[in-house]
C-alpha cells in the first residue's frame, strides 16, 4: 500500500515536471537533436542561442523544424554523452547536430545513428570518422597560431612562456596547442616554453588548482601565458589575481566571458581569441535542415577566430561577437 | 496476512517499481511505441552493463556489511590495462583477461588493507579511488589509449552482429554472472558466511567462521566484477579512457540500494540490485525521451534512492 503511494507521489512529480516542460511535440516537420559537451559554460549557452535562431528562420520560411537541446547529465563524461545520443537514436529524430566530447568514443553512436538512417553533423570538436554530413567549427589551429602571433609581438620575440593545456583528449584544445607551439617555434625561436604538459582539467576549480602549482613553481620567472579554453583562462586568471601577478605578464587566453572581459578591459589579460559560438550553432542546425531538404552543403564549414585586444574591445563588431543576443533566443 | 503481504513486496517490491517507472513514461511519452520499441530496450539494456556488473561485486560488500568506493577508478584503471594490452598486439582474450586481473588486484589490495591493515573499508577504498585513478592516467600517459579495432569492440555494441544474440553480449555476460553469483549467494558456504558476516561480525567469528580470509575473498571476488565492467567500458568507447566513470560507484551502490540491500550488511540481493540498476537507467532514458532537463533527472534518481530505502526501514521495523 505504502509503496503504491510513495509511486503515486513519484508519479505526481513526473506529471507536473511534464506539464512544466514545453517539449516541442511537433507531428510533422524535421525533429534534430542538439548535443552539447555540457551545458553550464556560456560558450554552450550562446550555441544554442544560434541553434534557435536557425530553427526560427525556418518556421518563418514555412519548413518545420523542431529541435530538442540537450547536454550529458555529467558534463565531460564521455559515457553519458553516447547516452544520450543513443536516447535519441531510440527516439528517431531525423537529424543530430552533435559537439563530440572524444574524436574516438562517439564514433559507434554516429555510426549506429546512421545505420539508423539519422544523419549527423559535427559541431566544434571533430570526430575520427567519414559517418558524418559536415563539419562546422572553429578552425583551432588557426586560433592558437593567431595567439601565438600576438604573444611573440608583445613579447617582442623574446622570453619564457608557458601553455596550460585544456583536458586529455579534446580534438578541438589540442589543435589549438598544436598551432600555438608550432607558430611560436616557426616565428618565435628565442621565446622559450617552460611548461606545456599540464593539463587544467575541466573547470574553473580544477584549472585554479594547476594554475596555481604552476605558478609557484614559474612564477617569478614567466613573461608570457596562454591557456587554451575558457576555464583554464578563467582559473588563471583567479590565480594570476591571488598572488598579484595579475598584469604583470602577457597573458592570451581563449573564449570570453565577463570575468574575462573585465580583465581585458583592465589590461590584466592582454588578448583572447573568441571564436563564433553563436554562428556554430545557427550553421550547425542550417546545415542539418539543409541536408535533410536535399540542397547540396561543404563538407567543412569553418565559422572563424578573431583576436579580441584592450584596444579593439569597443568596436561594434566584438562587441556582438562578446555579447550574443542570447536573451532574444533563451526564454 | 500483513506479513505475507509484506514478505511479497520485499522481494517483488523492485520489479514492482522497474514495472511502474516504465508504464509511468509509456503513458506521459508522446511516442509510446518508440520508448517501448524493442530498439530502445536494447540500448538500455546495453547502456546498464556497466553499471550492472559493478553491482553484482557490491552487492556482495555490502551485503557482508562494507563498502568500495573506488569503483569507478578501478573502472577506469582497468579499460586502459585493456586497451594498452590491445595497442602492444596482445591477443584480444589476454587483454581482457589481464583487465579483469586487475581489477580483481585492485580488490585484493583494498581487502589486504581492510583485513591486515584494519583501516575501515570506507577509507581504505576511499584511498583507492585516488591510487586507481592516478594509476591509470599514469599508464595511459595522461591521455586515452586508442588500440586498433578487435572482436573486443563488439561486446557493448547496440546492435550485435550476429543478429540472433538480439542484445549485446555484455548484456548476455551480466545476466549470466548475475544468476551464478546469486546462486553462489544462496547456496554456498561461501555465499552463507557473506551474509553472516554482515548480520553480525563477532558472532560470525565466534561461530569459526575465518572472517578475514573471507573479506579478503568477497574484494577480491568484487574485483573480478569491477575489471570485467572496466573491459565493458573501455569495449563501449573504443578506447582506454582514464577520465571515465568518475562517480559510477555511486550509481552502482544506489542500485544495490534501491534493490533492497542495507548499508549496515546481512541485507541485499543480485537480483534486487540488477532490478535497481535497471530502474536507474529507464529513468535517465525516460526522462531523456521525455526532453526534460538534467536537472529533473538528477532531483527524481536521488528522491527515488531516498524513497525505496525509508519504505525498506518502514517495512521492517514493523
Amino acid at each position: 500500500m505504502n509503496k503504491i503511494l510513495s509511486f503515486l507521489l513519484l508519479f505526481f512529480v513526473l506529471w507536473t515536471s511534464s506539464r512544466c516542460s514545453n517539449s516541442g511535440s511537433l507531428s510533422e516537420g524535421y525533429r534534430i537533436a542538439v548535443i552539447p559537451k555540457g551545458t553550464t559554460h556560456s560558450f554552450w549557452k550562446t550555441i544554442h542561442a544560434g541553434a534557435v535562431k536557425a530553427e526560427r528562420e525556418f518556421i518563418d520560411q514555412g519548413i518545420k523544424v523542431a529541435m530538442t537541446w540537450k547536454g550529458p547529465i555529467r558534463e565531460d563524461d564521455r559515457e553519458q554523452q553516447i547516452q544520450v545520443v543513443e536516447g535519441f537514436l531510440s527516439q528517431g529524430m531525423d537529424g543530430i547536430v552533435l559537439a563530440p566530447l572524444d574524436d574516438r568514443a562517439l564514433v559507434r553512436p554516429v555510426q549506429e545513428a546512421l545505420g539508423a538512417g539519422i544523419p549527423t553533423v559535427i559541431i566544434d570538436s571533430a570526430l575520427a570518422s567519414d559517418a558524418i554530413v559536415s563539419f562546422v567549427a572553429t578552425d583551432n589551429v588557426r586560433g592558437g597560431e593567431l595567439a601565438a602571433e600576438h604573444m611573440g609581438k608583445l613579447l617582442e620575440g623574446r622570453g619564457k612562456v608557458l601553455l596550460l593545456r585544456y583536458q586529455e583528449g579534446s580534438a578541438s584544445t589540442r589543435n589549438r596547442e598544436q598551432g600555438f607551439l608550432r607558430k611560436l617555434k616557426s616565428d618565435f625561436p628565442e621565446i622559450e616554453l617552460v611548461s606545456s604538459g599540464q593539463y587544467a582539467g575541466p573547470t574553473r576549480d580544477t584549472a585554479k588548482r594547476a594554475s596555481e602549482n604552476l605558478l609557484n613553481r614559474y612564477g617569478q620567472q614567466l613573461q608570457g601565458i596562454f591557456c587554451v579554453n575558457e576555464s583554464a583562462t578563467v582559473g588563471m586568471l583567479l590565480a594570476l589575481q591571488d598572488i598579484d601577478r595579475a598584469g604583470k605578464v602577457v597573458f592570451i587566453g581563449f573564449d570570453s566571458n565577463e570575468i574575462l572581459i573585465e580583465a581585458i578591459r583592465t589590461q590584466q589579460l592582454q588578448g583572447v581569441v573568441v571564436q563564433n559560438p553563436f554562428r556554430m550553432g545557427y550553421l550547425g542546425v542550417k546545415t542539418m535542415v539543409e541536408h535533410l531538404l536535399g540542397r547540396s552543403i561543404e563538407k567543412r564549414i569553418d565559422t572563424g577566430v578573431i583576436m579580441v585586444t584592450p584596444e579593439r574591445l569597443d568596436e561594434p563588431e566584438i562587441q556582438t561577437l562578446l555579447y550574443p543576443p542570447l536573451e532574444q533566443y533563451l526564454e | 496476512m500483513l506479513a505475507s503481504l509484506s514478505k511479497w513486496f520485499a522481494r517483488f517490491g523492485p520489479f514492482l517499481g522497474l514495472a511502474l517507472v516504465i508504464s509511468i513514461f509509456a503513458l506521459l511519452s508522446d511516442f509510446p511505441e518508440q520508448y517501448l520499441s524493442f530498439r530502445n530496450f536494447r540500448i538500455v539494456l546495453a547502456q546498464t552493463v556497466i553499471v550492472a556488473l559493478g553491482s553484482i561485486g557490491m552487492t556482495m560488500i555490502i551485503i557482508s556489511g562494507g563498502i568500495d568506493l573506488s569503483v569507478g577508478s578501478s573502472i577506469a584503471l582497468t579499460s586502459v590495462v585493456a586497451a594498452l594490452s590491445l595497442q602492444q598486439g596482445i591477443p584480444p582474450s589476454v587483454a581482457v583477461l589481464l583487465g579483469i586481473v586487475v581489477g580483481a588486484f585492485v580488490g585484493y589490495i583494498n581487502g589486504l588493507a581492510i583485513t591486515r591493515l584494519h583501516v575501515v573499508p570506507f577509507i581504505a577504498t576511499l584511498g583507492m579511488l585516488g591510487i586507481a585513478r592516478g594509476a591509470a592516467k599514469w599508464l595511459a600517459g595522461e591521455q586515452t589509449v586508442n588500440p586498433a579495432e578487435t572482436w573486443v569492440n563488439q561486446l557493448a555494441v547496440t546492435f550485435p552482429d550476429p543478429a540472433w544474440l538480439l542484445v549485446a553480449p555484455g548484456v548476455w555476460i551480466s545476466v549470466f554472472l548475475a544468476l551464478l553469483m546469486a546462486l553462489v549467494l544462496r547456496n554456498t558456504v561461501f555465499g552463507r558466511r557473506v551474509f553472516a558476516l554482515g548480520s553480525n561480525e563477532a558472532a560470525a567469528r565466534a561461530c569459526g567462521i575465518p572472517t578475514q580470509r573471507v573479506k579478503l575473498w568477497i574484494y577480491t571476488l568484487a574485483g573480478l566484477f569491477f575489471g570485467l565492467a572496466g573491459v565493458i567500458q573501455m569495449s563501449r568507447l573504443r578506447q582506454g579512457d582514464p577520465t571515465v566513470a568518475i562517480g559510477t560507484e555511486l550509481d552502482v551502490i544506489a542500485a544495490v540500494v534501491i534493490g533492497g540491500g542495507s548499508l549496515s550488511g546481512g541485507e541485499g540481493s543480485i537480483l534486487g540490485s540488477m532490478i535497481g540498476a535497471l530502474i536507474m537507467a529507464f529513468l535517465r532514458n525516460g526522462c531523456q525521451q521525455m526532453g526534460w532537463p538534467n536537472y529533473i533527472q538528477e532531483i527524481i534518481i536521488g528522491a527515488i534512492i531516498v524513497v525505496a530505502v525509508a519504505i525498506d526501514r518502514w517495512r521492517s521495523s514493523r
